[in-house]
This record gives C-alpha cells, structure tokens and sequence, in this order.
C-alpha cells in the first residue's frame, strides 16, 4: 500500500463514496473492505511519523506509528470491521457513512503526533458518532444524542483551550508526556476525562449508549472511550491521581448496573466500570501496568462488543432491550446465548477467556507497586463485573422466566460477526502470547500459574453461588421498569428546574429592561442605516466635484501634519 | 426457577432442544448442588499448593472465596439500598428520553412484536 | 535561442502583452481575439513563474532596459516582493481569460470583442509594468497605461447599464487627479535628487536629508497612490466602477489593480523613502492607520445595506483594503507580511467571488441579491463557490482569510494594540452579516416562480473553483505564501534603514 498520511483519509474518501453505491450488497461489501484497507495502509510500515507538514509554524504529524498507537489502530481497525459485518442488514446512509467516518476519526486521533491533529479527529468521532444516535429518529434520540453532542463538543472545546494555552506556554503542538503542573494540561486532562467518563462526567456514556440504534451503539462501544484511554496513557502515564479517579470509576457503576432495567444501559455502566481498570493502569504507570490498560483496552473492545451485539441480536428480534420483558430466549437463540455467554465469561475473567489475560495484568501491576486499597477496590470491582456484566445480563436474558417471546435465531451475519468475536475472546485466552506479543512494552508474565487460576475461579465460583442462593431465597432485585436517577438529573432535572425558577424572575426584570434598550437598539441601527443604507452618505454615488473635494481634505490634512 | 409454559419443545432449534432440560426445578437443584460442590472442592484445593501472593491477607485458605461470596452480597444489597433512592417512574425525563419509547425505533426486525407497554 | 529568451525575461514579460494588444485589434473576430488574448495570459503567466521561481531563490534579477545603464536607462529590478505581485496579477488574469469568453459575450457585442481583448491586454501590460519597473516615473507611464484601458473596459460595461459611462467618467477624473498628484510629487523627488531610478533615489534622498520639498513629494505621492488603492475616503470611484463594468474585467480589476496600488505604496514607502523620517511615521499612524480602521467598518456596514451583489463586494473591497494598509500601518515585520499575504489572499477570494457575480449575472441576468431568491437549488456550483469564497472574505479557519486575519492579529498584538485587534474581528463579524444575507436568499428563501436560471457554463465555473480551491489550500498550508511574504517583508526592510517598531 503507497504510504497516504492517516488510516482515516480511507475511511474519509469511502464515506464520500459510499451514498453513492448501488446495489446494496455492493455497498455492503465495500465497507467491509474499508477496515481492511484502512489496515494495510499501516500494516506493515516501520515505525515513524508519517504525514507531517508545517501548518502556520505548527509542526503537524499525521501518523505517528508506535507501539502504542499500532495496537490501537489494529483493533479499531478490528472492531470497526466487526460493527460493519454485525450491521450488514442496516440499509440505512446516515448510519454508515457515520460509522465510517466515526471509526475513521477515532483511527485518526489515535495516529495524531500532535495536538492539533488530535483536536480535529476529537470533534470528528463527536459529531460522526452523534448520527448513530439520531439515526433512532426518535423524539427522545434527538434530546439525548443533543445532550451527547454537547458533552463530547464540550469536551472538544476544552481540549482546544488547552492546546492553545500549551502552545503559548511551550511553543510545541507535540502531543506527548505531560505534567499536570499548569491550567493548559489540566484543561486537555479534563478534556480526556469527559470523554473517558470520569465519575461525574460520565452520564453522557449511560444516556447516549442506550438511545443509538442496535448497530450503532456496537459502534459507538468500540471508540470513544478508548480513544480517551489511549489519549491518557499517551499524555498522562504514572499520574497518581488517575490511580484514584479509575478505582472509583471501577465501583460506583457496579451498583447502579445491579439495579439497571434496560440492559445496554447495564452493558454502559459495565463500560464505564472496565474504563475504571484501565484508568488504573494509566495511573500506576509501570511499563507492566500500561501494558494492562493497552491488553485490557483490546480485550474489551472485543467482549463488550461481543456483548452489546448478543444484547442487540435479541433486541433486533424481540424489539425491547429490558430485563423485565426478556427472559427464556435460550430456546429460541441458543446460539446467541452461547456467544453471549462467551462475552460474559471473559468480561469477568474466567481463566481461557481473554479477559483473564488482560485483567490481571492492571492487578498485579497495582499489587507490584504496593497499592493495597486500590488492588481490593479492582478485586471487588471484578466480583461487581461478575454480577451485572457475567451473570445479570446473559440470565435475565436467556434464562429466568419466560416471558414468552418465541422468534427466530439471529439472522446469519449477526451471528458470523458475533462468532468471529467469540472466537477471538477464547483465542486470546487460550493463547495469551498472541496479544502479549504486540503490547508496548517487553512482557515477562504468566498469567496461567496454580495460584493465580485457583484464586480467580474461588472468586467467581464462590461468588456464582451468592448469586445463586440470592435468588432461590428470593433476595435478589426484581427487574422493574423504572429510571434510576445519576449523577445525569442534576443537570436533566435540577439546573432546568433551579433556572426556570431565574428564568421567572429574569423575564420580568428584562421586559422592563428590554422596552427600554430596544428602543435604544432601534435608534441606533436606525442611525446607521442613515449613514449606510443605500441611500445614506457613506453609500450614495457622488458627484465628481464632491469627491474631488475629499481628496483636498485628506491633501491638506496630511501635508499639515507632514509638516508639522 | 422457569417454567416452559406447557413443556412442549416443539418448534425450538434443535440446539435449544438440547439444552432444555436444565431449566427444570429439578435439574436447576441439581446445577446448584453441583456448584456448591465445585466450590468447596475449590476451596479445598488451597491446601495443596503453595500459594504466590502479593499480600499477606491472601495466604489464608481459600480467602478469596469468601471473599467473592460477601463482596457479591454486599454489592446486591448495596444496590438494593440503592435503589431505594434513586428509583423514578420510567417516564420520569420524558419527553427528553428514550425510556419509555417503543424500542422497536432503534432497528429492530419488522417483525419484532416489542417488549409491553408501558404501563 | 533560449538564452535569449531566458535572459530578457524581463523584458519580455512587459512586451509580450504590449505586443500583443494591437495584433489582438486586427484579428477582428471575438472568438479569434479571444484565443490569442488567453494564449498571450497563459504565456505571461508563464513568464512571471519563472521569474519568480528565479528571484525566490536567490539575489533580485536586474535588467537594463536596451542595454542602457541605470540611473539613465530604465532598469527592470525583481524581487521576491514584485515576483510575487506579478505573479498574482498574470495569475488572475490567466485564469480570468478563460471565464470571459461567455460572460464578455453575453455582455458585449460580438463586433467589440476584440477592442475589448485588446484593452484588456493594455491593462494586463501597464499593471504588469507598474509592478515589474525600477524606475519611479516609468512607473507613472505604466500606471497611466493600464488606468486608461480601464476606463474603456469599465465604460464597456454600457451595453448592459447606461450608467457604466458615468462610473467610468468618475473614475477617469479620479484617476487622472491622482495620477497628476502621483507625478507631482515625483517631480518634487526629481527637483531634489535629480534622478529617477529608484534605487538611485533612495540613496540621494539620504544624502539629502530632510527638506519641505521631500515632504511634499511624499504627501503627493502618498494621496496619489491612495487614491489609485482606493483608500477611504478616495474609494468613491470605485463601487460604481465595479459594479457597472462586465464581469469579466471586475473580477480581474478587483483582485490585481488595487493590489498593484498597493504594492507601489509599499515600494515608495520603504524603497524609495526608506529611512526614518518622524513624519513618515506620523502620516503612517495619525492618518492610515485611522483611515484603515474606518474602511474597514464603514465600507462593511455599507456592505450589509447593499442590494447588489456586485457593489456589496465592491464595499467589502474597500474594507479588505483597509485590512492591507492597517497592516501596513503597524510598521512591523508581522504588519508587512499581513499586508503581503493578504494581497494574494484577497485576490484570490475577491476573484473568486465576483467571478461567481458574474455567473450569476449571465444565468439570471441581474446580480441584485433580492432576485438570487433560491438560486441555491438551481445554480449549486455556483452558490457554493460563493459560499466558500464568502467563508475566507469573514476569515474563518482552514480559508486564506484566516491566514491574514491570523497575521493582522499577530501583528496588533506584538505591539501591545489589543483594541485594535478586537477591531480586526468585530470587522470580520459585519462580513458574517453581509455574506449570510447572500446565503439566506440563495438557500433558505423560495425561488420566485416561473424563473428559469441554468447553472453557469463549466468555462466559468472551473475559473471560479480554482480560485476558490487555492482559497482553501492556501488556507490550509500557508507555507508557500507566507514564506513568500516573509521573504518580501525582508527586502523592504533590507532596502530601508527605518528604525523598525519592536
């Protein structure tokens, strides 16, 4: 493949390209071969920045491909082609187009060598993504995806505060290890945390995954998040305070996921709770650590795709999504169910499931280091995964009672895209040098030892069984249908409400105030348009001698001040 | 646990018929002793190998199990006492959510019947 | 052979389109003339990147006129500055030639047509000579030269709209007025050094210090160029004469004559005068640097109140050169490089977007914006050329006119001047207003019914994009240019001993 700069200008031109095709199964095939072109492009290049120019004095690089960058480029690249295989029924432009160019902007900003870049890939996956979910053409799609928009914009606009205040400071665009020493790096810190869900700036994820259509939310699992994650161990490796913010970020979801109705928005809070161990990873810093956050960034991408696309099979063919209107679909989907339960297990990390090979390494990591709180908090954090990502989600849909619906298997690509999935989830348990093999840094660790197997089946087993007697003794939550409130109702409940209250008093202030300055508005712009309409001095045609006249006054003028 | 309304297994993939027997409330015991037992065999084990642990806490027998056990109910009745708070009616944001929205809208098959409505 | 050709460049850049005029006037036929003038375009835009490739690269090209030698002859002197400026002149007119033949047919009668490409050519040769020559009062010939046949060319415009005679009279009288000024005062300059090489006059005028007389020749020389540049409030000529001549010859005056005034501004300034004289300053600042301030909101208020399209982008005109001369008046490093960027920015936009009036006024036979009602739908090439030429006249990113504002900004800030550059971008706001009037009408209002208007002809079209694809690609990598300018700053402030503001 010729060198072209960026991954994303292929997605870009087939984006142009694509509205344009006909047939459909054409078009379809065409974007599968998207991901794939998009990957040869960097496939097989050496190391190095590629793409680079001098934009106003700005030393821009398009790509710079490293270690780090190449492992997410190839599983944006991995997943971008999964979501399309899953979506290959979806005959709807607006969605493809978006997805392509969310992925091609998520490949992008991964690639950026500096900040500038990565700004416009940043607000590219912002706005691509938000046509996934508006794409639902609902009411309620457009008021979130609208909320979504102004989160990720929001972000965007911080971000760019944040360059430019890093540009003054340092002179330099690079995009690479900072210190959160000044307001500029700590603008582009908060920047990466909205996008990455730090707590309380996470409601955004559990709002908007679950309002995207069924294919769209696939898409919109894979990137945005890991690309803040990768934007983090980029910009902010061994930043103790990310330690903190991840292992809070690991547990406070694990409850509003166990009592959570509608199970994408279980599968977000379960997103936002996996963010939380790579956050950690980011934190801690250790070679061994980043080399968690990257294996577990991968590792994730698969299963929660994985899951999110079990969840959306069963919604494209029940039309409902929550646990309270779901229940004993194995007799109709067992395939489904079976690739379902693959995700689940390797999202809890059973041994031979690839979330094993990549959890343990952030936990070790934090171990290694003497982290002890922060290594309970992430034992506990797995044993919450376990409960509403591994058991919660496959039960209440597969199992528990009946609810009666009786509809056919996933159509066949689904189920093709899901199997690829499953079958890398277990590949990469089983072999786990496959990945350890591509990780930034040298790995000397062996995930499969006694202890480590013995313990971690003793956590889940053991757990499995609370799970268990919970239910035969009838102390388990019942699903409900119900909104839960977050940390999302200050400002969808409590800002609207405090500001209608200003709003009142504002209004009546200001019809005083406006009759006044109106009037004085309108006098104004009454007067300029007597000196600028058409007919006013400024813009009338004059006679020559009226001109001739101006051009002695500016002689005179000037010639008195010459010789003043 | 479930019950097949009237046990038929008719009309279901034949993969599905394979599996069907487990949800019986026999069987569904069985499955329950059967993990009870892997457990304590589990728990068990921590005696015959040395363990590599990075805290002292960890060389107690079969800690993590426990452990798992009490973390996992605690999360549940956390949550529970959670839910307490936090629960609204699933209309509460509307008209500016997608909660109480046929679900069918975000691409479901044509044929999809959709979940209840909302009550 | 090629020796030949490629020592006498100079020469021949001027010649050629000399040359060409009276030949253009015997072929007779529109269709004929029209051919040889665009093969005599692309051939002097030939020329003039080859000159500036070669003066980029290193020590400016002199030529002696006839083989005399400078001060007696005439000497053609090239720099980085003036290869640039030729560059941008030949470069519009190359690419204007193409675009006129159907729009000057269906403007002008056909038996016309070749008086009409002969003019044309005049005023290619005299701004082409203005820029090229080294010699102050050759630059007066020159200027009167290309003055002349504009006036023709504007009073062309008389087929379409009787009052093209009177906006051409007008111009004729200002334009002459300020010619005469332009030769008084280097009659002044000639009185006290006795020569009129301008390398030659530079280095007498320091010799001969400061006298009335210089004062006076600076003050002359200074109104007469303003008033060829428009400057506020000399620009009356102007709107008429913009918007009454064909379109063809608007679009190619509007991007290069002003631009050349502008130039001759800087070469006098800095060249000639070139050392620090309190007065020169002053005038600089008591008097530009209001005048640019002003043009710049005056002329885009009037802006916004304009029904034409072609004489609201005759007003911004007058407000972009405001944007020159303040950059001008800053008398820094960053205020030259604004003002010399923002010459090839604005020639390339100004070109672009009167190029599309001029699309418009051949599809629906008027460019009053009330009657581009929904044009949007049935002219979409056409409408969005303007809408990205309307981008880079506001200056957003990613266009050249970021690029400029970016500079001019820059510049007000090395000195300290905040409120002026809050001035520069309350500016850019009025152009947001008066080119989303054009985008409301063409876009969100309905067409009026029964109204047939037929996308502009591809030979139109394809000028107008390239331009408007330079407007992007120069606003996206500004290296070429702004190294350009930078380069050019550099020789104006090499050739003058002004004690630079830091």
């Amino acid at each position: 493949m010729p060198e072209i700069g960026t991954p994303a200008l292929v997605y870009m031109v087939a984006a142009l390209i694509v509205p344009f095709v006909r047939p459909a199964t054409l078009r379809q095939i065409l974007l599968l071969a998207v991901p794939v072109l998009g990957l040869l492009t960097f496939w097989q290049l050496p190391y190095g920045t590629y793409g680079t120019f001098n934009l106003m004095n700005m030393h821009v690089g398009l790509m710079r491909l490293d270690a780090l960058s190449y492992v997410f480029g190839l599983i944006f690249s991995l997943a971008a082609f999964l979501a399309l295989l899953y979506a290959w029924h979806v005959r709807d432009t607006v969605q493809q187009v978006a997805t392509l160019l969310y992925a091609g902007a998520g490949l992008g900003a991964v690639f950026a060598a500096d900040l500038v870049t990565l700004f416009v890939f940043w607000e590219g996956t912002a706005i691509a993504s938000v046509f996934l979910i508006w794409a639902r053409r609902t009411e309620g799609a457009y008021a979130t995806g609208m909320r979504y928009l102004i989160m990720q914009v929001g972000s965007g606009v911080i971000l760019l505060a944040g360059i430019v205040l890093f540009y003054r400071e340092t002179g330099s665009i690079a995009f690479s290890r900072m210190d959160l020493e000044s307001p500029a790096t700590w603008a582009i810190f908060l920047a990466f945390g909205i996008k990455c869900a730090f707590p309380l700036l996470h409601n955004w994820l559990q709002d908007a995954y679950p309002a995207a259509t069924i294919t769209g939310t696939v898409t919109l699992s894979a990137f945005t998040t890991k690309l803040a994650v990768y934007a983090l161990a980029r910009g902010f490796p061994g930043t103790e305070l990310l330690i903190y913010i991840g292992a809070t970020m690991t547990l406070f979801p694990v409850f509003f996921a166990a009592v959570e109705n509608n199970l994408r928005r279980v599968l977000a809070y379960s997103l936002n709770n996996q963010l939380g161990f790579m956050v950690v990873g980011v934190g801690i810093g250790t070679p061994l650590a980043l080399n968690g956050t990257v294996a577990h960034a991968f590792c994730h991408i698969l299963y929660k795709a994985l899951l999110f696309m079990s969840v959306g099979a069963v919604m494209y063919r029940t039309g409902t999504s929550k646990a309270s209107e779901l229940g004993g679909l194995y007799k109709s989907m067992p395939l489904t169910m079976i690739f379902c339960v693959v995700g689940a297990m390797s999202i809890s990390a059973f041994p031979l499931f690839s979330g094993f090979i990549s959890k343990s390494l952030i936990l070790s990591a934090s171990a290694d280091t003497g982290h002890f709180f922060v290594w309970l908090a992430l034992v506990v954090a797995s044993v919450g995964v376990l409960e509403h990502s591994g058991i919660k989600i496959p039960y209440f849909t597969f199992f528990a009672h009946d609810a009666g619906h009786r509809v056919k298997e996933a159509p066949f690509h689904m189920l093709l895209a899901m199997g690829i999935t499953a079958a890398l989830c277990i590949g990469l348990g089983v072999f786990p040098s496959l990945l350890y093999g591509i990780l930034p840094y040298a790995v000397d660790y062996t995930p499969y030892t006694v202890t480590h197997v013995v313990t971690q089946l003793q956590l889940l087993l053991f757990a499995g069984l609370a799970f268990a007697v919970l239910i035969r003794t009838g102390l388990y939550p019942a699903e409900i249908r119900s909104v839960n409130l977050d940390f999302d109702w200050t400002y969808r409940r409590l800002l609207p409400a405090a500001l209608s209250g200003v709003a009142y008093l504002v209004q009546g202030t200001w019809r005083f105030a406006s009759r006044i300055v109106m009037g004085r508005v309108d006098s104004l712009i009454a007067g300029v348009y007597r000196a600028h309409g058409p007919q006013g001095p400024l813009a009338r045609t004059w006679p020559t001698g009226s001109m001739v006249l101006w051009i002695a006054v500016l002689l005179g003028m000037t010639l008195v001040l010459a010789y003043i | 646990m479930t019950n097949h309304p009237n046990g038929k297994t008719e009309g279901m993939p034949p993969l599905a018929r394979l599996l069907s027997g487990f949800d019986k409330p026999r069987n569904v015991t069985r499955l329950f002793y059967l993990l009870l037992a892997v457990c304590i065999a589990l728990g068990l084990a921590d005696f015959l190998y040395h363990k590599h642990g990075y805290f002292a806490v960890e060389e107690f027998p079969a800690i993590y199990g426990l452990f798992g056990f009490v973390a996992y109910a605690a999360v549940i009745f956390l949550a529970k006492g959670l839910r307490l708070i936090i629960r609204r009616p699933e209309d509460y944001y509307e008209p500016f959510a997608i909660d109480t929205e046929d679900e069918r809208a975000a691409g479901s098959d044509p044929e999809a019947t959709g979940g209840k409505p909302h009550a | 052979m090629l020796d030949i050709i490629v020592t006498n460049l100079p020469a021949l850049q001027v010649v050629v389109p000399l040359v060409a005029a009276p030949v253009c006037a015997m072929l007779g036929r529109g269709d004929r003339s029209w051919a040889f003038a665009t093969l005599v375009s692309f051939l002097t835009f030939a020329i003039s990147v080859s000159l500036f490739v070669a003066a980029y690269g290193g020590e400016p090209i002199s030529y002696e006129m006839g083989g005399w030698a400078p001060p007696i002859g005439i000497e053609y002197r090239i720099d980085v500055l003036n290869a640039f400026v030729l560059m941008i002149v030949s470069g519009i007119a190359a690419l204007v030639m193409p675009y006129a033949r159907r729009s000057v047919a269906s403007e002008i009668p056909a038996e016309r047509q070749a008086f009409f490409y002969t003019a044309f050519l005049l005023c290619l040769t005299g701004l082409l000579g203005v820029t090229i020559t080294g010699d102050a009062f050759n630059v007066f010939v020159f200027l009167e030269i290309s003055s002349l046949s504009t006036y023709a060319l504007v009073a062309s415009g008389a087929w379409r709209n009787k009052r093209a005679l009177t906006a051409a009279y007008n111009y004729l009288i200002m334009g002459t007025v300020g010619a005469t000024f332009f030769v008084i005062g280097i009659g002044m300059l000639y009185m006290i050094t006795g020569t009129l090489n301008m390398a030659d006059l530079a280095v007498r005028i320091a010799e001969h210090g400061d006298s009335r007389t210089l004062r006076m020749g600076f003050v002359f020389i200074f109104i007469g160029i303003g008033l060829k540049l428009a400057m506020f409030p000399l620009h009356l000529w102007l709107p008429n004469a913009y918007s009454f001549a064909p379109s063809a010859v608007t679009s190619f005056i509007a991007a290069t004559a002003t631009k050349v005034a502008v130039y001759v501004l800087l070469r006098f300034m800095f060249t000639v005068f070139g050392f620090d004289y309190a007065f020169q300053a002053s005038t600089l600042e008591n008097v530009l640097l209001p005048v640019a301030i002003v043009a710049m909101f005056a002329a885009s208020l009037v802006a916004i109140f304009q029904d034409d399209l072609k004489r609201m982008l005759a007003y911004s005109s007058i407000a972009q050169i405001g944007y020159m001369l303040l950059g001008l008046a800053f008398l820094t490093h960053t205020g030259l490089v604004a003002t010399i960027v923002h010459l090839f920015n604005h020639a390339v936009t100004k070109g672009a977007l009167f190029m599309v009036a001029g699309c418009f006024v051949l599809s629906a036979g008027t460019s009053s914006i009330s009657s581009l009602r929904g044009v949007g739908r049935d002219m979409p090439w056409t409408t969005a050329a303007f809408v990205a030429g309307g981008l880079s006249l506001i200056g957003l990113p990613l266009t050249v006119g970021f690029i400029s504002k970016w500079y001019l900004v820059q510049a007000s800030l090395e000195l300290g001047w905040w409120p002026v550059a809050l001035l520069i971008m309350g500016s850019s706001l009025l152009a947001v207003i008066y080119v989303w009037r054009v985008v409301e009408a063409a876009y969100l209002q309905p067409a009026p019914e029964g109204v047939i208007r037929r996308e502009a002809p591809l030979s139109m079209l394809v000028p107008a994009w390239i331009l408007v694809g330079l407007s992007i690609w120069f606003g996206i990598d500004a290296s070429l240019t702004t190294t350009a300018a930078s380069r050019a700053a550099d020789t104006l402030i090499g050739s003058s001993q002004i004690l630079w503001q830091e």
